[in-house]
């Protein structure tokens, strides 16, 4: 593992400049550190590959204090993807409940955000902010890994 | 007569009153009689122990019925020759502080055993035989420490063979598998007694007489010697469910009843291991080191082995029964080392292995009656031993919760419990033995203390497995949910035995004093501990003191909690779901259950335990893609008894066939058989003489 180590070498892209921006009050008092659940809501999966990437080591999301966690009980936020699907409509709410205070909401790509290409379909509830309040979207379909980590930016603040 | 002869012979006649009671009382009078009778003997019994315990060596009186008590300084607090009880040779007894402890263990469990039978045998096992013979196996556990002559231990030793094979039968009209487990039983408990009897015969003939006295003078040539020592050993260590001689074991304990299985696994298999200590070190006076390197091992083996298959079985009381295993494994790594110490001339250490053994054999005995107790109480309420099907008998069964609780505390090995003590004061002994203990002593000393640490930390995960998916959380069955608190008499017993746990966790310095006058028969003239409040090791450095410990902890809890109370929680409190992964609502089938908790570890010492899983699938008549059913059975075999036994009990049923041919039923052939066989043997005598 060691010679892989050494023969790959330093993969991450240079960090770029952060974005401009005020951080909103409530990830101020996270002071830098934000712990990420994610919840699949009903997404294709497309963003799912693309939250891999940003958090993979070319991106590497994890330096500028992002950081994904296993539990709603560990997190900070919430990061929503895919249109609330009826299945999961109470999940979610559920999901956003066990969250502890301050908490925020991320709905990452165009599902997330108005239903994208599956509005109007039998099986959706409606976006994710019609379910719960939202604090931040990235819009794409899906969002490239530069967006998904610049909206990270914008409230971890480094 | 004295004062330990009055009481010792007082409990025996409590006994024999006792099955008098039950087979003469009407049905009604029958249990409460009888319970109460057993328990003043043992009672009476244990006051018996404790007497010859604190007597001391040099103070005792030989107040024997006839001229039979051996002179001089060191003779036993009590002894009795009757010349007339059997024929031939009589009954020797004699009570000396090593069988002290083994009486007085006894007689406590008794009292425990005993009334709690009170209330556990209201339903179905208040018959007249059953109730008269467990005052009878008590009498046995009681003689056979205080038996003085080959002939009347082998006698005390097969009747409580026989009276304890009684009451392991007692359900087996219920259930199928008490008759099977009554069979390996019944076998491995009389093979160990041919053991017994020829070691012990074998060492009768080499002696002056049949008397430990005579035997303890006797000087016989090391290869006989050998014979004897290897011959007992494998007996005693059967009877005291030593690898690879256990498998009745996890057998016979889960299918006794629950204050039998109590008798048998804190009193019955000690006596495995004094047999051990009194033909190995006492009457043999020690021998080759290699003998108690082998003991050593045994011992070390049956420790890991036993906390392994109990670390991954789901029922109960076989669970308790494989933790049986490994306690007097760790048991007889202390006799073990004793020996060996003892050997390789270092008295300090030799005296203290042997005060630590003796101490677990009275922790052992303290924790796994309540273990056994409580688990009976889970079986009176429930009728399922499977930890699979229990949970949430917190609030069902608060008691029986709370003591077994103590219990699994104690069993776990960590402060402050009480075999926390025990496997210190062993662990010391290993350790100062270092310096002293020539090449052999320092390849297996390090081994046997990582075996000691090692079985400690497998035990923690066992019963917090027996406790946590036991006893907390939701109950898995509908008999679970249904569970009511057990009758009084029931949970007096068990409250007395955790009390019991608690003043030997706390003040173990009461006990191990008298432990040393108890070493003092094998290795005379030396103290192994002082102090009052701490134990203090004689002639090695090392003090323990459980009560501060026991103090500290509860001061650091106390502190913890008012510090999180005073700095956590400044935000206001927000009241929030139990997290259920979203999809709500929590039930029984999201639990750990005991089988769960144990993959891991099933999973680690995968080798060892080898365990089986098959996968069974039913594919649907329209397609092969199609599945209709899923089976998958998992089950950990003992691979022991699966590599050992089973080809041997092939080989023995194979033989068996074959000779069917033999026994064609004509009287002739039979007759012929006699005639042929008496003049083989007349021949074979001829030649030889
Ligand atoms: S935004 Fe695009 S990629 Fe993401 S879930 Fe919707 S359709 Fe899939």
């Amino acid at each position: 593992m060691w010679r892989k180590i050494v023969r790959t070498g330093r993969v991450a892209e240079p960090a770029p400049e952060r974005p401009d921006g005020e951080v909103p009050e409530q990830a101020a008092e996270l002071a830098g550190s934000v712990q990420i659940r994610h919840v699949d809501a009903g997404s294709c999966n497309g963003c799912e590959v693309e939250i891999a990437s940003a958090f993979g080591p070319v991106y590497d999301a994890e330096r500028y204090g992002a950081r994904l966690v296993a539990s709603p009980r560990h997190a900070d936020a919430l990061m929503v993807t895919g249109p609330v699907t009826r299945n999961m409509e109470m999940a979610l709410r559920r999901t956003h409940d066990a969250v502890s205070e301050p908490r925020l909401v991320i709905a990452l790509g165009d599902c997330a955000r108005d239903c994208g290409v599956f509005a109007g379909a039998y099986g959706v509830a409606g976006a994710v902010r019609d379910v719960v309040d939202v604090d931040v979207e990235v819009p794409g379909c899906p969002p490239r890994p530069e967006a998904i980590v610049a909206a990270l930016r914008g409230l971890t603040g480094r | 007569m004295n004062l330990v002869g009055t009481l010792y012979v007082t409990a025996l006649a409590g006994c024999a009153v006792a099955a008098l009671a039950a087979l003469t009382a009407p049905a009604r009078a029958r249990l409460p009689l009888t319970g109460w009778c057993t328990a003043v003997a043992g009672a009476v019994g244990a006051a018996a122990g404790v007497a010859a315990l604190s007597g001391g060596v040099s103070a005792g009186v030989s107040a024997g019925v006839s001229p039979g008590g051996p002179a001089g300084g060191s003779g036993p607090s009590w002894s009795a020759w009757l010349p007339d009880l059997l024929p031939l040779a009589g009954v020797r007894l004699a009570i000396d502080p090593l069988g002290g402890v083994f009486v007085a263990v006894t007689g406590l469990v008794t009292v425990c055993a005993a009334i709690y039978g009170i209330g556990y045998c209201a339903h179905g096992l208040d018959g007249r035989l059953f109730q008269a013979v467990l005052p009878l196996f008590v009498a046995a556990l009681l003689l056979v420490p205080a038996a003085a002559s080959v002939s009347t231990f082998l006698l005390t030793w097969e009747l409580m063979a026989v009276t304890s094979l009684l009451l392991v039968l007692a359900e087996h009209r219920r259930r199928a598998e008490v008759g099977r487990a009554g069979l390996w039983y019944a076998v491995m408990t009389h093979l160990g007694l041919v053991a017994i009897l020829a070691g012990l015969v074998a060492f009768a003939a080499g002696a002056a007489g049949e008397s430990f006295a005579e035997l303890r003078a006797a000087e016989l040539p090391p290869g006989a010697a050998t014979v004897v020592f290897l011959a007992t050993a494998a007996g005693f260590a059967s009877k005291a469910g030593i690898v690879p001689l256990h498998v009745w074991l996890p057998r016979a304990h889960p299918e006794a009843p629950s204050h039998v299985s109590a008798l048998m696994s804190a009193a019955m298999v000690n006596l495995g291991a004094y047999g051990i200590i009194r033909v190995g070190l006492d009457l043999l006076g020690g021998g080759p080191a290699w003998w108690w390197l082998l003991v050593l091992a045994a011992g070390a083996l049956s420790a890991l082995y036993g906390i392994l298959q109990a670390a991954v079985t789901s029922d109960l009381k076989r669970l308790l029964g494989y933790s049986t295993t490994e306690n007097l494994g760790l048991v007889l790594v202390g006799v073990g080392a004793a020996g060996f110490f003892a050997v390789s001339d270092l008295p300090v250490p030799a005296a203290l292995a042997l005060a630590a053994a003796l101490l677990h054999v009275v922790n052992h005995a303290a924790f796994k009656t309540v273990l056994f107790l409580s688990a009976g109480s889970v079986l009176h309420a429930t009728g399922t031993r499977d930890l699979d099907a229990l949970g949430g008998l917190r609030t069902r069964l608060p008691y029986t919760t709370a003591v077994f609780a103590v219990g699994a505390l104690c069993a776990s090995a960590l402060p402050p419990g009480n075999a926390f003590v025990s496997e210190w004061l062993l662990l010391q002994s290993l350790i100062h033995a270092l310096p002293g203990a020539g090449v052999a002593g320092a390849v297996t000393m390090p081994l046997a203390v990582g075996v000691i640490a090692l079985s400690a930390g497998l035990a923690v995960a066992t019963f917090v497995k027996a406790f946590g998916v036991g006893f907390l959380a939701r109950p898995r069955s509908a008999e679970a949910e249904a569970a009511r608190e057990s009758p009084p008499p029931m949970l007096a017993a068990m409250t007395f035995a955790a009390v019991g746990c608690v003043v030997l966790a706390l003040a173990p310095t009461l006990v191990v004093p008298a432990l040393g006058r108890a070493v003092g028969v094998v290795f005379p003239g030396r103290d192994v501990v002082s102090g009052e409040l701490t134990l203090r090791l004689a002639g090695v450095s090392g003090m323990i003191s459980p009560l501060l410990i026991a103090a500290a902890l509860v001061i650091a809890v106390v502190a913890v909690l008012g510090l999180v109370r005073l700095t956590a929680a400044r935000r206001a409190r927000r009241a929030a779901r139990l997290w259920d992964c979203g999809a709500g609502p929590m039930s029984a089938r999201m639990e750990y259950t005991a089988t769960s908790f144990a993959e891991p570890l099933q999973r680690v010492f995968d080798d060892v335990l080898a365990p089986e899983s098959d996968v069974d699938v039913t594919p649907m008549k329209e397609s092969a893609y199609l599945v209709e059913r899923v089976r998958f059975q998992a089950r950990v075999p003992d691979r022991i008894e699966h590599r050992l036994y089973d080809p041997l009990i092939a080989a023995a049923a194979a033989v068996g066939n074959r000779a069917r041919a033999l026994a064609t039923g004509s009287v002739h052939r039979y007759l012929g058989y006699g005639f042929w066989a008496l003049t083989g043997a007349l021949l074979v005598l001829v030649a030889l003489w």
